[in-house]
């Protein structure tokens, strides 16, 4: 069953192209790793699927909610736009957790502003996100008490908060220093084992090999080769992939 | 130098006082409201309302106060609006701060990380949830010294409402110095209930900040 399908997204900044019409049809419990240089147009298109970015045209399905763009984004299309935010968790690469909230404040702040549950229900479902990605003991701490790879942790609990269809990572291990980098993997990990539904542009590709259902290489706004982790690492068709591969290696 | 005479004078001083806080505190609540309001129209580019509120704080920030004063003590009875002094010295206050404020709130606003407004939306908050729940909590915090700094200001331009009639702190020294000949000594005093009554005010404020910022402390 197909969870996520997109068709045709194209987006340019100003005269400069940087996304030429990609298509990409997820399964449920699919895990999609998107690689490739920086300017390929990677976090441009994940960006574009919630509309954080608004694609210049493009159809994206997510779960039930369709939104065909063209042009300008209607009123209806926005309250369709925020119906599909909802049970879409994105995680960005700064974090951006609410610096004024607690860690249990921040995984409550979706289920209390956009579900209107009570608080005491909002606060025992966050308080059982925050043990499943480990920090049961850091839930009345702010984020600027917590280290990166605690405050990507939270944020992902965040991102859960809502039973998210379909988890969307932007880089989420890009700003964290090395030693942090695996507890947040590891979490991830632990969803892709538990069935989740993501799409994960990253450059961890000991993570991508270990994870993935399928590896997406994009360069120049286009996805250049995509395939079973092994058969894009160990054995890329294009002559960019080859080029991308060994100069990260 | 007349001691009896200072003892004398302190109550009508203090009064005063009291007159001057009056006009301190309304004018502050309205040039809160008026300044959060059009710092909001200006970012969100309202139609219409945007460019008048640019107008107004240019017009606003490119006056003196004391024309803006006598425009509306002096100059709006000529077309029908007869305002009381007191009444007067609120609007022109306000008015003036409020302008100010704006500017300070704007700011602050666009001061907070957008991030934090993406991470709202992405949850599916409409832009008035991320703004009520996400953006103002924290563009509070960042814009409360410079409101410090225009509440001090406010507080001293209370003092130019002496020109038209209200019986505030230097009115009231200025009318107890014709009776008693004691510039100096009376000036002074005014001047350190001035200086009291702002340092109470910054200390306030101070306190407001220190507790908005605790989520910063490690």
């Amino acid at each position: 069953m197909k969870i996520v399908e997109v068709k045709n997204v194209r987006k340019q900044f100003g005269s400069s192209p940087v996304l030429c019409g990609i298509d990409l049809d997820v399964e449920k419990s699919e895990v999609v790793v998107i690689m490739g240089p920086s300017g390929s147009g990677k976090s441009t298109f994940l960006r574009c699927l919630t509309n954080l970015e608004t694609p210049d045209e493009g159809d994206i399905r997510i779960g039930p909610h369709v939104i065909r763009i063209n042009g300008r984004v209607t009123r209806e299309q926005k309250k369709e736009i925020r119906e599909m935010r909802k049970k879409t968790g994105f995680v960005f690469q700064s974090f951006n957790l609410f610096p004024h909230k607690t860690a249990l404040e921040n995984v409550m702040e979706g289920p209390l502003t956009i579900r209107n549950l009570p608080a005491a229900e909002a606060r025992e479902a966050a308080g059982s996100l925050l043990e499943k990605v480990g920090l049961g003991d850091r839930k009345d701490h702010y984020p600027a008490q917590l280290s990166g790879g605690q405050q990507q942790r939270v944020a992902i609990a965040r991102a859960l908060s809502l039973d998210p269809t379909v988890m969307l990572y932007d880089e989420p291990t890009s700003a964290l220093d090395p030693e942090l980098v695996r507890e947040v993997l590891q979490v991830i990990k632990e969803l892709a084992l538990e069935g989740m539904t993501m799409i994960i542009v990253t450059h961890e590709m000991g993570f991508a090999k270990d994870v993935a259902d399928r590896v997406i290489f994009m360069d120049g706004g286009v996805i250049v080769e995509q395939g079973k982790p092994e058969q894009v690492f160990d054995h890329p068709q294009h002559e960019r992939t080859k080029r991308f591969l060994s100069s990260t290696k | 130098m007349e001691f009896t005479m200072i003892i004398d004078s302190v109550p009508a001083l203090l009064k005063a006082s009291a007159m001057t806080l009056f006009l301190s505190c309304i004018s502050v609540i309205i040039a809160l409201v008026i300044g959060f309001f059009t710092a909001l129209i200006r970012i969100g580019r309202l139609p219409v309302l945007h460019q008048i509120a640019s107008v107004y704080i240019s017009v606003i920030r490119g006056t003196p106060l004391l024309v803006q004063i006598f425009v509306i003590y002096y100059g709006l009875p000529q077309i029908g609006i007869s305002l009381d002094p007191i009444s007067s010295g609120i609007m022109a206050l306000s008015l003036n701060a409020g302008a100010y404020l704006s500017e300070s709130f704007r700011a602050s606003i666009l001061a907070v990380d957008k991030g934090q407004t993406e991470a709202a939306i992405s949850m599916g908050m409409t832009y008035g949830q991320a703004m009520r729940r996400i953006i103002l909590p924290q563009s509070l915090r960042i814009a409360i010294p410079t409101l410090s700094n225009s509440f001090i200001v406010l507080i001293k331009d209370t003092s130019l409402v002496s020109v038209i009639t209200v019986t505030e702190l230097l009115q009231m020294s200025s009318l107890i110095i014709a009776k008693t000949f004691e510039p100096l000594t009376i000036y002074l005093i005014a001047a350190a209930i001035y200086w009291i009554l702002i340092t109470c005010f910054t200390q306030l404020l101070d306190r407001f900040e220190r507790h908005s910022s605790k989520h910063l402390a490690q």
